[in-house]
């Protein structure tokens, strides 16, 4: 053994030295990871948690007094403490912060009820009664049935309008065309079912517009919530935890299948879950079948020369290619030369307003599709190096020409290498920002790229997408702190979308290798 | 004890031509600069267990690729003079190689199995040919698998992996695939050793059945099972036939001196 007293550092402890460091590293980066993602998923969680409500009474420094009902966000770390409060003020709800010594009382306000309007916004207050019409003020435990039968009146009204309205005032157009003279019978036929049908629209609306809510403030002072806006009433303060959990349940299912409200702020973000889920499907079918083919080629058919490994290099250099590159690529190619060349060939009678030459899903597909292109074929070409030499002698011993082998040996062994390199593609795309916002992604796309409009999959549209929406919320977040949790609840649902694909692709890729290598 | 068929061992020299499964004459070959092959002749017999000795790198693998035309996938492999298989020079640039290959089956050193299920595995080369009758490939495999002795210990597992088979019963299925297409030629790549002992015996009395309906050339490092089943033997060194004979006369008397050091084990 060494002289572990000489001066220095003896060869065992620096052996010992060099592990701790690496140990040290290690750690590091595992704290780097599990706080990230405790970070979104406790905050993203937050978004969907039901808060309390408070009757929270004080004096302002300025001597005046006041009294809300409001979220109350008291971290011991912050001098302040942040309320979300509603009052006659500001009934859709206002945040101030405030210090400890302005307030006087908090207590639980057990009465208050969180009022989730249609429209995203809330309202903190007591509700007091329903006003229906035609009944006495019907208690509140009533509020779900009700909701409900105002529900109906609303689908009814959405019904009159789109299917009779619509197809009235649309023929009646047909008739201004034809230059038909006001009075043809025909005509005042029409006129006369539209006004009927107006009519019926208008009762309904009437009768809509006679249920509402009574609440009151702090203060007492009385407000009045029509029961058409109301989505949900929550009387969060009096919420075992079980029913809190049943809250959050149905916030989340909001959260997925809504759209968004409020510019983003609330509401749900199912087109933006549609749209990235449809961008990345697109794109898997645009990149698989382009760099499996590529690699195939570059692994089994270019011959072994400067320049097959002159474009191998490019390939892999490809991968390392900034994204906003291939954005504005897309842009200036696939969206202005293309699409603008499509548009004059195909639908030059719209022009000059573009259908293909704009911004849409298909670019904005097509783009990441290059982006992503390197990853596949790498992975491919990986996957086609480790099939044995023996299986493909073995094939073309029993006749196989070069392409039967491919295609029935080669490719199947390779399957879980081009498994690989599509998820690492998805992944990618799923979390890309730059690119899209130049190709196709916006904030807010009134309508979803898939409709029951002919052609039913509009490829020119523009769509709307997780990480976009992210980055949306991020600046809003400098200035109201909802939307920043409504930023990290999209956060933790664009994790969970890569992750449950990934675990998908890891599944699949298990099954493929037992399947196809030895085991 | 397994040359029961032994009375009519001909003289080599004697071979004519329809007794000769494989005519080889002044065959060379190179992979790039280097000669593997260097003008080789010789008739390997119709319905006979032929054997291919020598050291490692003497070319007597290549020798038996060039039956098949497997050599083609390597690049730089230059190659010259006939071989002769059903009156037609297989070296033609017109030959369809796929065709060439159904007939002249190879088995290689490992057993090279597909990642499918045993029946995939024994019509992969049926399917390619487009035989797609259910039936017929149902028959097929069920006397592929007969005549490779295979059948008895799969049959009930059929569809299951062949990488699940042991090393000796891969090695079989592999034969049952290239005797799925009924070849006339089976080229055997020192089929047994990757295996052991008792399995090498099993294959070994196998080869000894199957050469009723093709002709087997056998490239083996194992000098005991060259005298053991083969019915000729050829010596190659250093690319060139040394000496080639029936098996009795090679490893009883042999003619070279070379052939003699190698086969006593003096070198090599």
């Amino acid at each position: 053994m060494v002289n572990r007293t000489t001066f220095g550092i003896s060869a065992v402890q620096r052996q010992s030295l060099v592990i701790s460091l690496t140990a040290f590293f290690t750690s590091l980066l595992l704290i780097a990871l599990v706080s990230v993602l405790i970070l979104i998923s406790f905050r993203g969680t937050a978004y969907f948690w039901p808060e309390p409500i408070y009757m929270v009474t004080g004096t302002h420094h300025d001597g005046t007094t006041f009294s809300v009902l409001a979220n109350v966000f008291d971290e011991p770390a912050n001098e302040d403490v942040t309320l979300k409060y509603s009052d006659t003020e500001h009934p859709y709800g206002f945040q101030i912060q405030l210090s400890r010594e302005e307030i006087d009382t908090s207590l639980l306000a057990n009465e208050s009820a969180e009022i989730k309007l249609l429209d995203g916004r809330r309202v903190l207050a007591i509700p007091e009664h329903i006003v229906v019409p035609s009944k006495p003020p019907q208690t509140l435990d009533k509020i779900d049935a009700i909701i409900e039968d105002v529900a109906q009146i609303s689908a009814q009204i959405e019904e009159l309008n789109t299917r009779h309205l619509a197809s009235i005032h649309e023929a009646l157009s047909q008739f201004d065309k034809r230059d038909v003279v006001a009075d043809a019978p025909a005509r005042e036929r029409l006129v006369a079912s539209f006004k009927e049908y107006q009519k019926r629209v208008e009762v309904l609306e009437k009768t809509r517009a006679e249920y509402t809510l009574s609440v009151s403030f702090a203060d007492g002072a009385p407000f009045i919530i029509p029961i058409s806006s109301i989505q949900d009433v929550d009387f969060v303060s009096r919420l075992s935890t079980f029913e809190k959990w049943k809250v959050v349940l149905s916030e989340v299912g909001v959260f997925l299948s809504d759209s968004p409200k409020q510019a983003n702020t609330s509401g749900g973000v199912f087109p933006a879950l549609f749209g990235t889920i449809l961008m990345v499907f697109l794109m898997t079918i645009i990149v698989t079948p382009f760099g499996v083919l590529a690699a195939i080629y570059l692994s089994e058919y270019a011959p072994n020369t400067a320049l097959t490994t002159i474009i191998r290099v490019s390939v892999s250099n490809m991968a390392g290619v900034p994204s906003i590159v291939y954005g504005v690529f897309g842009l200036g190619f696939f969206v202005y030369t293309l699409g603008g060349s499509i548009d004059e060939l195909l639908f030059s009678e719209t022009l000059p307003a573009p259908t293909m030459g704009s911004p849409g899903v298909f670019w904005a597909a097509l783009t990441m599709a290059i982006l992503t292109l390197p990853v596949v074929i790498v992975a491919t070409e990986e996957g086609l190096r480790r099939v044995p030499e023996g299986l493909k002698a073995g094939s073309y011993a029993l006749g196989a020409t070069k392409i039967e082998t491919i295609v029935r040996t080669v490719l199947p062994i390779a399957s879980p290498g081009i498994m690989t390199g599509v998820i690492l593609a998805i992944a990618r795309a799923a979390g890309e920002v730059a690119p899209l916002m130049l190709v196709g992604a916006v904030k807010f796309a009134p309508t979803l790229p898939i409709d029951g409009e002919f052609p039913y999959l509009h490829l020119d549209r523009q769509f709307m997408h997780l990480g976009v929406l992210i980055y949306d919320g991020a600046f809003h977040s400098q200035t109201d702190g909802k939307s920043a949790s409504m930023m990290f609840a999209a956060c933790l649902l664009l994790l969970v979308v890569v992750f449950v694909l990934n675990i998908l692709a890891v599944v699949l890729r298990a099954r493929l290798r037992k399947r196809y290598l030895k085991g | 004890m397994l040359k029961l068929f032994e009375h009519n061992t001909l003289n080599v020299n004697d071979i004519n031509k329809d007794q000769t499964a494989v005519e080889v004459k002044n065959l060379s070959l190179w992979f790039g600069n280097k000669q593997v092959l260097n003008d080789i002749s010789m008739r390997i017999p119709r319905n006979k267990i032929t054997a291919l000795i020598g050291q490692s790198g003497c070319g007597k693998s290549t020798l038996i690729s060039c039956f098949n035309r497997l050599n083609d996938l390597y690049d730089g492999c230059k190659y010259e003079g006939e071989i002769i298989i059903d009156e037609r020079n297989i070296n033609s640039r017109k030959v369809n190689v796929s065709r060439l290959r159904t007939n002249v089956g190879m088995v290689f050193q490992r057993p090279n199995p597909f990642p499918m299920s045993i029946y995939e595995n024994v019509c992969y080369g049926l399917k390619l040919q487009g035989v797609k009758i259910r039936r017929h490939l149902d028959d097929a495999v069920e006397g592929a698998l007969k005549q490779a002795a295979l059948w008895d210990e799969v049959k009930d597992r059929l569809f299951e992996s062949a990488h699940a088979l042991s090393g000796g019963q891969q090695q079989r299925l592999v034969i049952a695939r290239a005797l799925a297409l009924k070849p006339d030629i089976l080229l055997l790549d020192e089929p047994t050793s990757a295996l052991d002992p008792l399995t090498t015996l099993f294959i070994e009395e196998l080869m000894d059945a199957l050469k009723k309906q093709c002709t087997i050339i056998i490239v083996t490092h194992n000098m005991q099972q060259a005298a053991r089943v083969s019915d000729y033997t050829a010596f190659f060194h250093q690319g060139r036939l040394i000496e080639y004979a029936d098996s009795d006369t090679l490893f009883t008397m042999p003619e070279k001196k070379q052939t003699e050091d190698y086969i006593t084990g003096r070198y090599g």
